[in-house]
């Protein structure tokens, strides 16, 4: 969990080139600047860093911890799948 | 013929990017001084291709642009807002004046975000990618360099993008100056745009079989329109774009008047998706001369479309002597496309800036690598040295099309022009 909010936090604060500390689990994602292309753009890249696919339906995320807990989810799957 | 009184249209701003300078008076002078912007393409790919020239834009999007920004703006988009921002601020328009839903912008363009869509076909078909970019519809997209200076200037009118292959940008324009003709609109911003120096465009190009030769002696000067040698057009990037005003409105702010856009005229061919006609071209040329209620004697200079193809340069001149008889013999015709190259759906916007300048300082650029005359093109292409005028009146903008769309533009010295 840590891990995947520092991993979150430095993607959005690279492509906002905002500070990383500014961004906060229950931070609203619109609140910080990223409008719903710029989270296309997140999950993107996110898919690529964690080898995970993040299902259409499950792209609502709405606050940093959504997207912290939607990853984590999609990791522990994984997790599982190659058990 | 409609008897309505039409709303006059101007010129009071101008933006550019191009192979000869990112300003209009750098772009002019270096065409005046027979500058050619053809040299060696600069880009990875360059020994796949068969034809290595092109005239390219010295323009780096990160020196205007943020991280963010970028991504979303494929280069034919960056040369837009670039030279929206140019023009707008040449015009000292202050937009936040304007009844935004008064303002509408026009952009022409042939092949929109070609990078963007060429990156896309790459990661999938060579990278073997399972998936592409979040954002490549939106840059690739043909409407997005009008989309983004819409957005940019939050303008709320009319927002079109015409292709029509060659002639986009030339249409663009004369049917925003309709916009405000009509009373839709009292600015536009209007122009063209194109960025298609990729690998697969270029070779699309190069199967057609209307690119030029590299000239054996200097590559530089390897497009040759009206000359006896011509071997074909170099395709080349850039963009123009204007802001057109209500002449009342543009007076009243006392904005500085450049030219008026004094007629326009537009006609397909209907014969051949290539093969240039000349009763097409004529046409075109006619329609536009009797939107601006002026007859042939009156014109002094005409911007050629000037490909440097055999076909296109012969069929200009004949059309030419079709529509202007006599007088075609003391007209001065140049074509700038032997310096920057075929800048495609931005060579109508771009040519548009050469006759603007032309029409306001007196003076006509060359046709540069003409040495060997053509007797299929026996006029004064204004060879190889630029000419002073005396008082130029009136300027043609030639623009015609694969797939037979022409464009034409008049632009008039204001101060001669009766309202009628």
């Amino acid at each position: 969990m840590e891990d995947t909010f520092s991993i979150v936090k430095e993607m959005i604060a690279k492509k906002l080139e905002i500070e990383p500390a500014s961004i906060q689990l229950n931070s609203n994602l619109t609140d910080i600047g990223l409008d719903s292309l710029d989270t296309f753009d997140i999950i993107f890249e996110a898919e690529d860093k964690f080898g995970i696919k993040i299902p259409n339906d499950q792209v609502n995320v709405v606050t940093i911890s959504d997207v912290v807990n939607l990853f984590d989810r999609l990791l522990q799957e994984k997790a599982k799948v190659s058990l | 013929m409609s008897t309505a009184v039409l709303r006059r249209v101007v010129i009071t701003g101008i933006g550019v990017v191009s192979p000869q300078g990112n300003t209009p008076v750098e772009f002019f002078n270096n065409l005046l001084a027979g500058n050619s912007g053809v040299s060696r393409i600069k880009a990875s790919f360059v020994d796949a291709l068969e034809t290595k020239i092109a005239a390219q834009a010295d323009f780096d999007g990160t020196q205007y642009f943020i991280k963010q920004q970028l991504a979303l703006l494929d280069r034919v988009s960056q040369f837009a807002l670039y030279c929206a921002e140019q023009a707008i601020q040449d015009a000292h328009l202050v937009l936040s004046e304007v009844e935004p839903s008064r303002v509408g912008c026009y952009m022409g363009t042939g092949m929109g975000g070609a990078s963007a869509t060429e990156d896309g076909y790459d990661r999938l078909f060579k990278q073997k990618a399972t998936r592409l970019k979040p954002f490549t519809v939106l840059m690739a997209m043909n409407g997005a360099a009008a989309s983004q200076i819409a957005m940019q200037y939050h303008l709320q009118g009319p927002n079109l993008t015409f292709t029509t292959a060659c002639s986009s940008s030339a249409i663009a324009i004369g049917e925003a100056v309709r916009q405000i003709q009509h009373g839709y609109c009292d600015v536009m911003i209007a122009g063209g745009t194109e960025a298609l120096l990729t690998f697969g465009t270029i070779k699309a190009w190069e199967a057609l079989r209307t690119l030029a030769k590299e000239d054996e002696l200097n590559l530089a000067h390897s497009c040759k329109p009206f000359s006896a040698n011509r071997t074909g057009l170099v395709l080349g990037e850039g963009a123009a774009v204007f802001v057109l005003e209500e002449l009342t409105y543009a007076q009243a702010r006392g904005a500085k008047i450049y030219a008026e856009v004094s007629g326009y005229g537009t006609t397909n061919d209907s014969t051949h998706i290539t093969q240039p006609s000349v009763d097409g071209q004529a046409r075109a040329m006619q329609a536009a001369l009797n939107n601006a209620n002026l007859v042939p004697h009156q014109i002094g200079y005409i911007n050629a479309h000037g490909t440097g193809t055999q076909l296109n340069d012969a069929t200009e001149t004949a059309a030419i002597k079709q529509v202007f008889g006599e007088h075609a013999n003391s007209l001065s015709i140049s074509s700038t496309k032997s310096m920057h190259g075929h800048l495609m759906g931005a060579a109508g916007a771009v040519e548009l800036v050469a006759t603007t300048l032309a029409l306001v300082n007196n003076q006509l650029p060359p046709t540069i690598n003409l040495h060997e005359p053509d007797p299929m093109c026996d006029l004064d292409y204004v060879a190889n040295q630029f000419k002073n005028v005396d008082n130029l009146q009136h300027a043609m903008s030639n623009s015609f099309a694969f797939g037979g769309t022409s464009g034409v533009l008049i632009l008039s010295k204001v101060n001669n022009r009766s309202a009628f």
